[in-house]
This record gives C-alpha cells, sequence and structure tokens, in this order.
C-alpha cells in the first residue's frame, strides 16, 4: 500500500478528480507517446508491475486488488463475469396444473429467476434451443404443492400459516429428479441456493404440478445465467495533500469531515492531517472538500488508473474466489478461438479480396 | 474486408460473435506493437454481432502477424493474472468474514 | 376446421360429433355443473349465472424468460 501511496499528482498514473470533471482518464503508455520511453508490451516488465492482492472473502463475496494492469483488461473480466460465465437456471416449465391466482406464464418467469446452486462444471450447454435434453444437459425438478386446511390450526388464529398447511409455494419446495447418473455425477442434491424464497401464495383448494428443466447459459442470451449478483470495480482513490498550504488547525475536522470516515487522521494534539492509507481505499470520493472555498488549494483529489479494487458477489452457484479464474478461463478460450482463425487465415492465399475463415 | 493492402500491410478484420470484451483488451495490445502504425476497433451495429479491427502496420510488415503475436501475448497476460491471483489466494492474508445471505 | 367435417364437404350432410356433456366450475360456488346444449347457464347449486370453463388436462409448456 504504501509503495503505493504517492505525493504528488501524476499525470501518467493518476486520474485527476475535480470539482466538475475528471482528467486524464485514457491512458498513455504506448509506444511513441514519448520519446524517452519504452511502452512496447513486455511481458517481464509486466509481471514485475502486476500485482493481486485478496483483501476480503466471505461465502458469498470476494474483494481484491488487481494492479498494474489496463482498464481494457480490467473491463474484459467484469464484463465477461457478468455476461459470459455460464450459470444453470430453469428455462423449460411443463405445467399439468395451475389452479393457483398466478397464471402460468408469470410463474414459469419466477422460477426462471430462481438461483440454484448446480456447479455448472458438471454440466454441458446445450448446442442449440432445439437440442434433445439429455442427462448430461439437463436438470429435472418437480413441483407439486397443494393447499388444505389445517384441522390441528389454533381456533382463534387469523395466520395463514397457522390455518393452511402449504400457504406458501417456497423454493424448497423444488424436488430434485435425478436422470440417468446424475445422482453419482452431483456431489451436493441440486436445489435453491435460498430454500425460503416465495414463490407464490395458495389457498384451499389451489394445488400446482409442475416439471421443471434447469439448463446451462451465460448471462448475455438472459440474466437468469448470470453467475454473479453483482462483479464491479473501482479505482483506488488518492488524496494529495498540499505541503505548502496544510489545512489550518481550527478547520482540521471539518476537514476530515468531508471524507468517509476514517481516511482523514487528526492529530489530537497538534490537529495536524495525515491520510490512512488503509482507509484511502474505502472513501468515496464524494467532492465535497473542493466545496468548500476555505480548503482551496490544500488538496487536490485523484485515482490511480492502474489500481483497480474488485468486487464480485456470487450467486451462490460458483464460491467466490473461483469466479475470477472462470473468467479468466473464458476469455483465454476467446483469445484461442480467435488465434485459431487467424492462423486458418494466414494458411490461405490472400488476394486481395475478401476472405473470410469460421470463426469457431 | 475491402481497404485493405496486397501484403496485409494494413487491412481490417471482421471478427464475429465477438464484443468490446475481446475487441478493446485486444485493441490495447495490438497498440503495444511499437511496429502498429493504428489500430482501432468498432461495434458498427448493436444488431449486428460483430466487432471490426483495422490495423495499419510500419515497413509494409504484416497486420496479420502482429494480430497473432497480440493474441499470443494477452493469453500470457491473462495467464499471469491468473498465476498471481491464485498465489495471493493461497499465501496473503486476507479477511475472512460471515456473510448473512 | 377441415379435420371435423368429413370427406363430402356439404354443408347438409355435416353432422357434429356426439358431444359429451361439459363440465363447468361456478363462479360463486365452485361446485362443479353439467351443463347440456340449450340448457339455462345456472348453478344448480347456489343459481348463480357464470361459469368457468376447466382447464386442459393436457400438460402445457412454457419458456421460463
Amino acid at each position: 500500500m504504501s509503495a503505493h501511496a504517492s505525493t504528488s499528482f501524476d499525470p501518467r498514473k493518476h486520474v485527476g478528480v475535480l470539482a466538475e470533471r475528471v482528467t486524464n482518464v485514457s491512458s498513455t503508455d504506448f509506444p511513441g507517446y514519448s520519446p524517452d520511453e519504452d511502452f512496447s508490451w513486455n511481458l517481464a516488465k509486466f509481471k514485475k508491475r502486476l500485482r493481486v492482492q485478496v483483501k476480503r472473502l466471505s461465502s458469498r463475496s470476494i474483494e481484491f486488488d488487481l494492479i498494474g494492469v489496463d482498464a481494457s483488461v480490467a473491463n474484459a473480466l467484469r464484463r465477461i463475469l457478468i455476461a459470459e460465465v455460464p450459470a444453470v437456471a430453469v428455462e423449460y416449465v411443463y405445467v399439468w396444473n395451475n389452479t393457483s391466482v398466478m397464471v402460468d406464464e408469470v410463474f414459469s418467469h419466477r422460477l426462471g429467476l430462481l438461483p440454484l446452486n448446480i456447479d455448472p462444471a458438471l454440466m454441458e450447454m446445450k448446442a442449440s434451443a432445439t437440442d434433445t435434453a439429455t442427462d448430461r444437459n439437463t436438470i429435472v425438478f418437480k413441483l407439486q404443492v397443494s393447499c388444505t386446511r389445517n384441522a390441528h390450526a389454533p381456533k382463534d388464529s387469523i395466520d395463514p400459516k397457522q390455518l393452511f398447511i402449504n400457504s406458501e409455494v417456497l423454493s424448497s419446495h423444488l424436488e430434485w429428479v435425478p436422470q440417468g447418473e446424475q445422482a453419482d455425477v452431483f456431489p451436493q442434491l441440486p436445489a435453491s441456493t435460498n430454500p425460503n424464497i416465495v414463490l407464490m401464495k395458495l389457498r384451499p383448494g389451489q394445488e400446482i404440478d409442475m416439471e421443471l428443466h434447469a439448463i446451462k447459459g451465460v448471462g448475455k442470451d438472459h440474466a437468469k445465467f448470470s453467475a454473479v449478483a453483482t462483479a464491479s470495480y473501482r479505482l483506488l482513490p488518492q488524496i494529495f495533500l498540499n505541503p505548502t498550504k496544510p489545512v489550518p488547525p481550527h478547520l482540521a475536522e471539518k476537514f476530515a469531515g468531508c471524507f468517509s470516515p476514517g481516511v482523514i487522521r487528526v492529530d489530537p494534539r497538534t490537529k495536524e492531517i495525515s491520510i490512512d492509507d488503509e482507509k484511502l481505499r474505502t472513501d468515496s470520493v464524494s467532492r465535497e472538500v473542493l466545496r468548500h472555498p476555505e480548503f482551496e488549494g490544500c488538496v487536490q483529489l485523484g485515482r490511480v488508473r492502474d489500481h483497480f479494487i474488485f468486487h464480485i458477489e456470487s450467486e451462490g452457484a460458483y464460491e467466490p474466489q473461483r469466479l475470477l479464474l472462470e473468467s479468466t478461463r473464458v476469455m483465454r478460450q476467446k483469445i484461442a478461438d480467435l488465434k485459431k482463425a487467424a492462423e486458418a487465415l494466414m494458411a490461405v492465399n490472400v488476394d486481395d479480396e475478401d476472405v473470410s475463415m469460421a470463426d469457431a | 474486408m475491402k481497404g485493405a493492402e496486397a501484403d496485409l500491410s494494413a487491412a481490417t478484420y471482421q471478427i464475429f460473435n465477438e464484443t468490446h470484451t475481446l475487441g478493446n483488451a485486444l485493441r490495447w495490445m495490438i497498440m503495444k506493437n511499437p511496429k502498429v502504425e493504428f489500430c482501432g476497433y468498432s461495434a458498427p451495429h448493436p444488431s449486428e454481432n460483430l466487432i471490426q479491427l483495422r490495423i495499419q502496420m510500419y515497413d509494409g510488415l504484416s497486420s496479420l502477424t502482429a494480430l497473432l503475436t497480440a493474441l499470443s501475448d494477452l493469453d500470457s497476460l491473462f495467464e499471469s493474472i491468473e498465476k498471481a491471483y491464485e498465489a495471493s489466494l493461497r499465501d496473503d492474508t486476507y479477511v475472512r468474514w460471515d456473510e448473512k445471505s | 376446421m377441415n379435420q371435423q367435417q368429413g370427406p363430402g364437404g356439404g354443408n347438409s350432410s355435416f353432422l357434429p360429433p356426439p358431444r359429451q356433456e361439459m363440465e363447468y366450475l361456478c363462479a360463486d360456488c365452485g361446485a362443479k355443473n353439467e351443463i347440456k346444449p340449450r340448457e339455462p347457464i345456472r348453478c344448480r347449486e347456489c343459481g348463480h349465472r357464470i361459469m368457468y370453463k376447466k382447464r386442459t388436462k393436457r400438460m402445457v409448456q412454457f419458456e421460463a424468460r
């Protein structure tokens, strides 16, 4: 962290944050940009600068820093996480009976959005929508619920949960029907990641009877196939204090109040101001400090252009620490596919007409 | 595509079923090559699932070679990200916390 | 349409197939009612005049989108 903290704004390294605009947004690390520097691609140099640091990990989310890469690379990883890391979701609903108040279409849509705990690596992707369902590409659930009166309900109760049995259809009512050898393949029982999702409400006499087919897909086809709840990054904030114009001691607390809690330290005795490097990453960069004329010239705000603070929340199918590796895997597959096509293009005799190669 | 030199020192490539995800990262890597005079990409229309990549080279060099080099370099870039991430996950100390869901 | 008509196709020779009595559900009390052709539409249990058709017994497929 401290190796990163700079004392002054450097347009090569930093994005400037002004009151009403941002400056120096684009990266300038290209060959020919400046005469005395070599910006050409160098893997060893890149590896030296590259740092990945995991900061926080829970069962549902991960936070890590990706330092030393261009925005295009960080953005590619983020885009893949959202749209191209595969996940499993209900796609087809076969309805035998539904006497509830919710129409079939609406209920089917709700079922599609249910997050499932199935590891997508154990399944194959359907080649097309018309591809036949097999035990390798389809998971089958049964959903059979009917609501009845509860004979043992307390006499003066008005609570539907006591009065009726199955007054709510919950995600835990999904019952997995193993197909073929699936019972041996799946280590944990396929179900929803959260058993307490209310799918709809029933009253006595109403029942539903349906079969659900879950398949593997990607987020760009439908958001229900997205493996992440959120995947985002922000650039590490920087606060540059002006050594020639320190914050007046009587305004120190006000100055600290312009930033997120803990970011600015105020010495209790001298009222001198310093920046907490560990807390700096939590600053919201609200620019509040730029609104006060008394702080003009005291401080400059910025962000480190190649320091990405990633925050990924898993939807439950993947462990959060697996998600980035899935993302790079998808990216490297894309690269390999394009490389194959380009090599094939290289092999054919190219006259100056349009040439096309089947993209893998 | 049209507008390509016979020796491929300048050419536009259409890449199907790809988006800004690959386009921008690849453009950046090609621009890292000092032999490249110009490189740019575009996604011409949202209803067409393709991107167009323009590469112009110095000294009559082949743009296709530059594309292949960039692809290899990009792959090694992501490989080193994978390695660094795995190392951090294994060796670094980080906060483990219990998230209610 | 065409499948229901005989091969002769003439209007005079067309006879509707013998239908079984249709069961309907009363909108008010939910009782099952058989209603024959030309019969007044009226619930036998409560006299309500609105009837619902029963849901098909066949399976229906939907896309969860």
